[in-house]
């Protein structure tokens, strides 16, 4: 019977049955939609496959609907190559696959929304990169594909995961923590350890506003996939090496959801403040839709 | 809880979950109210949705919902172009619904050639939709679940007569609303179901004495699809 309605009733589960996340979460949804686990579990497998295929066609390059941006993602991949790189080749590819998907996003070609669209990088870039590096298959890395699900759904169940509800921390915050709790589930870490590693990761997008210029899905957001990617990273190291988070992740949740209403409508999606109305910002505005 | 589908999901056309799969499924709504080929398309966009409109695609969006693609239809970015090909009028403006509206808020007016429908929606975030009016009348729908729609007049037993073809069938209602403008006038029923009704059964609800008109709405906003 589904059960499950925060962070605390899955430690609970997982601490009860001694079954791993995954299992848990794929049991409840199967119970929810009344069909069997492995059914829904094929479906993830094709989502995974079409999140593989954004990355894929998004480090080709090509600009944006707007013209505004693109080509980065191709950019970090072509300079990680040469060798010459700061973080070693799993940070590199974790940005560069997490920023591909949203230029891949900002030429209306076909993502996953991860929760969200503007925040669909970080978790196939991650994943894609962990399964990489370390030899996982598909079949292993869609596992870790339905724990970042199950990590969205619960909070998606206490806070609307929208800029304009909550601003960028209810999207690419919530992307990172997703992606943050299926990094250190495919590490091996115990089910404590995830929800340590999303409400880390969580906690320290808190504020993060939504202040698209021109309104576009791609100044901050495309490049911004790429930092968030290397804050899912970070949350996962952080708590596979046994750093906790002080604030419980159903917590760090309801403060998030506290932060958005408080924030003014200006910085929720509507392009009327922050990177959005600099001058720069405005003047890219005017340009793309002839305001004088 | 809410479906880890629709959170690794939906399979979209970018560039926003919110302003372009979500205004698509919106529109998509409308078009199976209408249940008809619409000839005319009238959008009225409020806050958020009107400011961002053109950046997010939400005209293309709203427009490919009306002649009926779903949200991961690469032919959603030329919509307005096929919309012409296809002989359907649309018009998009602004629309300040008051500061309690949500923001991704959406008036859309749908014109057949024999009928026409207007519903007020709201795009409430990863693609997720909720219709707050239809025709004017106060609802609350995602549009995910088997749901149906019924316009009757107010008068005794309709609700045990509707509810006796659905259960005749072994099909179970998951929740209702009722609802009327006022005694013995025009009056709705919004039924969510378990399972989808067979066709025979609908007809049996319109042709049900005092019903005006009944909507099946089955999965039009994507429960997402599962094979």
């Amino acid at each position: 019977m589904p059960t499950l309605t925060n962070f605390s009733d899955l430690l609970a589960a997982a601490r009860e049955t001694g079954r791993p996340l995954d299992e848990i979460l794929l049991a409840e949804e199967a119970a929810e939609r009344g069909l069997p686990a492995e059914q829904i579990f094929r479906t993830f497998r094709e989502r995974w496959a079409i999140m593989k295929d954004s990355v894929r066609r998004g480090l080709v390059g090509g600009k944006s609907f707007s013209g505004l941006v693109g080509g980065d993602a191709k950019k970090v991949m072509d300079f990680t190559r040469g060798g010459d790189i700061a973080g070693g080749s799993l940070v590199a590819k974790c940005i560069a696959y997490s920023i591909a998907v949203l230029e891949e996003n900002s030429r209306m070609g076909i993502i996953v929304a991860a929760p969200t669209a503007g925040a669909a990088g970080m978790v196939p870039g991650t994943l894609l990169a962990i399964s990489e590096e370390r030899g996982f298959d598909d079949a292993f890395t869609a596992r870790g594909l339905v724990v970042a699900g199950g990590f969205g759904a619960l909070v998606a169940g206490k806070a609307e995961l929208s800029g304009a509800a909550g601003g960028c921390q209810a999207e690419q915050g919530v992307g990172a923590a997703m992606a943050a709790g299926a990094l250190a589930f495919l590490l091996g870490g115990a089910p404590e350890v995830s929800v340590h590693a999303a409400a880390l990761t969580l906690q320290n997008t808190l504020g993060l506003a939504c202040d698209p210029v021109a309104g576009l899905v791609e100044v901050p957001c495309v490049v911004r996939n790429g930092f968030t990617a290397m804050l899912a990273l970070t949350g996962a190291q952080t708590a596979l090496a046994g750093v906790e988070s002080v604030i419980p992740m159903d917590e760090v949740v309801e403060a998030m959801v506290k932060i958005g209403e408080a924030m003014p409508r200006s910085l929720k999606e509507t392009a009327d403040g922050g990177l959005a109305m600099t001058p720069t910002g405005c003047r890219i505005r005017n340009e793309l839709y002839q305001i004088r | 809880m809410i479906s880890l589908l629709d959170i690794v999901g939906p399979v979209m056309v970018g560039p926003s979950s919110s302003h372009t799969a979500g205004a698509c499924r919106l529109s998509r709504v409308a078009r199976a109210l209408l249940e008809d080929e619409p000839v005319e398309a009238r959008f009225e966009l409020h806050s958020a949705f009107a400011k961002t409109m053109r950046g997010h695609g939400t005209d293309r969006a709203l427009v490919a919902g009306a002649l009926g693609m779903e949200v991961d239809d690469a032919n959603l970015k030329d919509a307005l172009e096929i919309a012409k090909g296809r002989g359907l009028a649309y018009a998009l403006k602004p629309r300040n619904m008051g500061p309690e509206a949500h923001p991704n808020s959406v008036a859309i007016h749908l014109k057949g050639k024999t009928r026409s429908i207007s519903i007020l929606g709201a795009s409430i975030g990863g693609g997720m939709i909720e219709i707050r009016e239809v025709d004017g009348f106060p609802v609350s729908l995602s549009a995910k679940d088997p749901c149906l729609l019924l316009f009757y007049e107010d008068r005794p037993g309709m609700v045990m007569r509707a509810s006796e073809i659905i259960g005749r069938r072994g099909v179970n209602i998951a929740s209702m609303e009722v609802l009327r403008r006022g005694k013995g006038d025009q009056a709705f029923m919004r039924i969510d179901l378990d399972a989808p009704l067979p066709i025979a059964d609908v007809a049996a609800l319109k042709q049900m004495p005092g019903v005006h008109r009944v909507h099946v709405l089955d999965r039009v906003a994507g429960g997402a699809p599962i094979t």
